[in-house]
C-alpha cells in the first residue's frame, strides 16, 4: 500500500516536469529604453518568439537594484541594465555576461540640475545629491572633468538619495543646491522654477548605453536552449522597436501601451523618448557596437568603476576584468573576460534569419 | 514525552545544547551554502566565505572610506588611531548620535503621556489628536518632512520622533490610567499637590513598565533611523549597507548587520540591568 502511493506520488512529481519546456525569465525595471519589455509581453509578441523557438520566457518587473541582484544570484537568465552596472555588478560577483541587445543610448535623459545659477565652478564645498556608485556619479564626474574641475571632485559633498524620494527630496529642501538623477525625475524637478540643467548625457553621447544582458553560461547551455532564448529575445525586442518606430497612425497606441508600463502617459513618454537615442533597427545597434569610439567610451567606464573600486575589493589592475569586443579584440587579461559584446543576434535580426 | 511535558526541565548540558542549536545550524547552512556557490564560482560574492568576511571585517575596520582624502599620514598610524578613522567606526559614531537624540526625544513624550493620564484638561486636548497621529505611517509622508525640516540630520530625528513617540505618549497614558485611583485620592488626603501627585506618587510607579516599554521600541526605532539613513545620507550604518547593496559587498554588509545586531543588544541588555538596579522591586522586566 505504501508502495502504491509512493509510486504514484513519484509519477505525479515527474510527469509535469518531463513534458515542460525550457524555461527563462527576462528581469526589466521602469526607464523608458526599457518599458518596451512590458509591452513585449502584454501584447503577446514574446510568447509569440518563444512558442517560435519551443522555450517559456516569463517577463518580470523588478525595482532596478533588486534586478541586479537578481542577475547575480543567478535568479533569472537575462536582465535589461546599462553598461555600467553590466560591467561592474557582474564583474564583481565574477559572474561572465553577454550583452546581446544595445536597445539605446542616454541622450540627455540623465542631467545635473542646479539652483541659484550654481555651476560646475562653484560646486566644490556644496552638497550634491545623487544615488551613488550608479550613472548619475559617472555623470557628475565627467561633467566636473569636462569643465576642467577634475582635481576638485572630491570636494563635493555627495548625498546618497534613494531614488524613489530624490525628487520630493530636492524640490522641498531648497537649502541644497544641486541634483543629479534621470528622467522621468528631471522633467519633475525641471518644473520647478529656478532650476537649470548644467550638463546632461547628450554631451558625452554614446557612454550610457542601455543593454540586454544574458549569463553566459546560460547562452552555452549545451542542449542550445540559451541561444534559443536569446534570438528568441532579439526578435521580440526588434519587432516591437519597428512598431515603435513605424510612421503611422497605429504608433502612438503602441507607445501609449508601453507608456503604461511606468503609468506615464503618452505625452511624458514621447518626451523621455526625445532625450533617448534609440537604436531602432538592429544595423544601427551594430554600427554603434562595432565602432572603434565604443571601446573608449568602455574604458571610461571601467576606469570609473575601478576608481569607486566597483569592479570588486581585491582587484588590483584595471586588466583583471577583461571586456570582449564584437571584433574579438579583448581589453584586459583574456583569462578573465567578465562582459562580452556579442553581435551575432543583432545581425541575425538585421538580416531577418531569426 | 518530556519534551511536550510543561513541568519537565532539560538538564543543564541538554540545555546549552539546545539553546545553541539553532545558531549551529545556521551558521552551517551558511557556510555550506558559501562552499557549495564558490565552488561553482570561485568569485562568488552573494554568499562571502570566512576568508572573504574576514578581509571584509578588517577592511570596514580599519581602512577609511575608499572616496574619502586618505590621511597624509596613514602609514604610520597605530592600530587605534586607524580604526577611530576606520569606515566602521565613523558610521558607528554618526548613526549613535542620531539614535540618542532620538532616545533622548522620548522622555518628553513619557512625561506628556503622564499628564494627558493625570491632568483632564491635558487628556482631552491631546488625546484625540494623538490617537490619530499614532495610525500616521510616518514614511508615507516623507515629502511633507522634506519640507518641513529639510534632508539633514533633523529629518532623520524626525522620522525617529514621528515614528516611535506616539506609542510612547500612549503607553505611558495607559499605564497612568490603570494606577488605582485611591492611591491618588490617598495622595491629596495625606496633604500632597497636584505636582506631588504626578510625580511622587504615579511617575514613580509606572517609571519601570515606562522604561520597559521604551526599551521594547528600540527596534521600531532603529527601524525608522535606518530607513532615513537609507533615503538620504552621507554617513551611518546604514547609509554604507544602501551604498555596499549597490555592488553586492556582502562581505562587508554581513559583518555590518551583525554588529548592529550587537549594539542593539547590548542597549538593550544595559537598559534592563539598569531597570533591575533602579527598581529591585518590579518584576517583570
Amino acid at each position: 500500500m505504501r508502495l502504491r502511493s509512493a509510486l504514484l506520488f513519484s509519477l505525479l512529481v515527474t510527469l509535469p516536469l518531463g513534458a515542460q519546456k525550457p524555461a527563462f525569465t527576462v528581469g526589466w525595471s521602469v526607464y523608458v529604453g526599457w518599458n518596451p519589455y512590458y509591452y513585449m509581453a502584454k501584447s503577446g509578441i514574446m510568447k509569440k518568439w518563444a512558442d517560435k523557438y519551443g522555450i517559456t520566457i516569463k517577463v518580470q518587473r523588478f525595482d532596478y537594484a533588486p534586478s541586479l541582484e537578481a542577475f547575480v544570484a543567478k535568479n533569472i537568465e537575462a536582465c535589461a541594465m546599462t553598461n555600467m552596472e553590466a560591467l561592474d555588478m557582474p564583474a564583481a560577483a565574477g559572474i561572465d555576461t553577454t550583452a546581446i541587445i544595445v536597445g539605446d543610448y542616454s541622450n540627455g535623459n540623465d542631467a545635473v540640475l542646479t539652483r541659484n545659477g550654481v555651476t560646475f565652478k562653484n560646486l566644490p564645498g556644496k552638497k550634491l545629491l545623487l544615488v551613488e556608485k550608479t550613472v548619475s556619479q559617472y555623470l557628475f564626474e565627467r561633467g566636473m572633468a569636462m569643465n576642467g574641475m577634475e582635481s576638485q571632485i572630491k570636494r563635493v559633498q555627495l548625498v546618497n538619495t534613494s531614488d524613489s524620494d530624490i525628487a520630493a527630496a530636492f524640490i522641498a529642501d531648497t537649502s541644497h543646491e544641486a541634483v543629479v538623477t534621470w528622467k522621468p525625475l528631471v522633467s519633475q524637478i525641471l518644473k520647478t522654477p529656478g532650476v537649470t540643467n548644467i550638463f546632461n548625457s547628450s554631451q558625452i553621447p554614446g557612454e550610457i548605453l542601455d543593454l540586454t544582458v544574458v549569463r553566459t553560461d546560460v547562452l552555452n547551455r549545451p542542449d542550445g536552449s540559451g541561444q534559443k532564448f536569446a534570438k528568441a529575445l532579439a526578435g521580440a525586442w526588434y519587432e516591437t522597436m519597428q512598431l515603435m518606430s513605424a510612421k503611422g497612425s497605429g504608433t502612438d497606441k503602441v507607445l501609449a501601451a508601453i507608456a503604461e508600463g511606468s503609468q506615464d502617459s503618452l505625452q511624458s513618454y514621447k518626451e523621455q523618448l526625445s532625450t533617448t537615442h534609440m537604436l531602432f533597427t538592429p544595423q544601427a545597434a551594430l554600427q554603434l557596437v562595432t565602432s572603434p569610439e565604443m571601446k573608449q567610451k568602455m574604458t571610461l567606464v571601467k576606469t570609473f568603476c575601478f576608481n569607486h573600486g566597483l569592479l570588486g575589493e581585491g582587484t588590483k589592475s584595471m586588466d583583471e576584468v577583461a571586456i570582449r569586443y564584437p571584433d574579438g579584440a579583448v581589453e584586459g587579461k583574456p583569462d578573465r573576460i567578465r562582459l562580452r559584446f556579442e553581435k551575432a543576434y543583432m545581425q541575425a535580426a538585421g538580416e531577418g534569419k531569426l | 514525552m518530556s519534551v511536550l511535558s510543561i513541568s519537565v526541565r532539560p538538564s543543564r548540558i541538554t540545555g546549552w545544547v539546545l539553546s545553541w542549536f539553532l545558531f549551529a545550524a545556521g551558521i552551517s547552512l551558511y557556510f555550506y551554502t558559501a562552499q557549495r556557490r564558490h565552488k561553482e564560482n570561485p568569485d562568488d560574492r552573494v554568499v562571502p566565505t570566512l576568508a572573504q568576511l574576514g578581509a571584509g571585517i578588517y577592511q570596514a575596520a580599519m581602512n577609511p572610506d575608499a572616496d574619502e582624502e586618505p590621511a597624509a599620514d596613514a602609514a604610520s598610524q597605530s592600530a587605534l588611531d586607524r580604526f577611530r578613522n576606520g569606515m566602521l567606526w565613523k558610521d558607528t559614531v554618526a548613526s549613535a548620535r542620531r539614535f540618542i537624540y532620538g532616545l533622548a526625544l522620548l522622555f518628553p513624550a513619557v512625561l506628556l503621556g503622564l499628564h494627558m493620564g493625570l491632568f483632564p484638561y491635558f487628556g482631552t486636548f491631546f488625546l484625540r489628536f494623538i490617537l490619530f497621529f499614532d495610525k500616521i505611517i510616518a514614511l508615507s509622508v516623507l515629502p511633507i518632512l522634506f519640507i518641513a525640516f529639510g534632508i539633514d540630520e533633523l529629518s532623520k530625528v524626525m522620522l525617529i520622533v514621528i515614528g516611535v513617540t506616539p506609542t510612547i505618549i500612549l503607553d505611558t497614558f495607559n499605564l497612568t490610567r490603570s494606577v488605582p485611583p485611591e492611591q491618588i485620592v490617598k495622595g491629596f488626603t495625606l496633604g500632597a499637590r497636584d505636582f506631588d501627585v504626578a510625580y511622587r506618587v504615579v511617575l514613580k510607579q509606572i517609571w519601570p513598565r515606562v522604561l520597559n516599554s521604551i526599551r521594547l521600541n528600540l527596534k521600531p526605532l532603529m527601524l525608522f533611523l535606518f530607513a532615513g539613513e537609507m533615503i538620504a545620507s552621507t554617513d551611518g550604518l546604514a547609509y554604507r549597507i544602501a551604498l555596499l547593496r549597490r555592488h553586492m559587498g556582502m562581505n562587508i554588509i554581513i559583518p555590518y548587520v551583525l554588529w548592529v545586531a550587537l549594539l542593539l543588544f547590548l542597549v538593550d541588555l544595559t537598559m534592563r540591568l539598569l531597570n533591575k538596579r533602579l527598581h529591585p522591586w518590579f518584576r517583570e522586566a
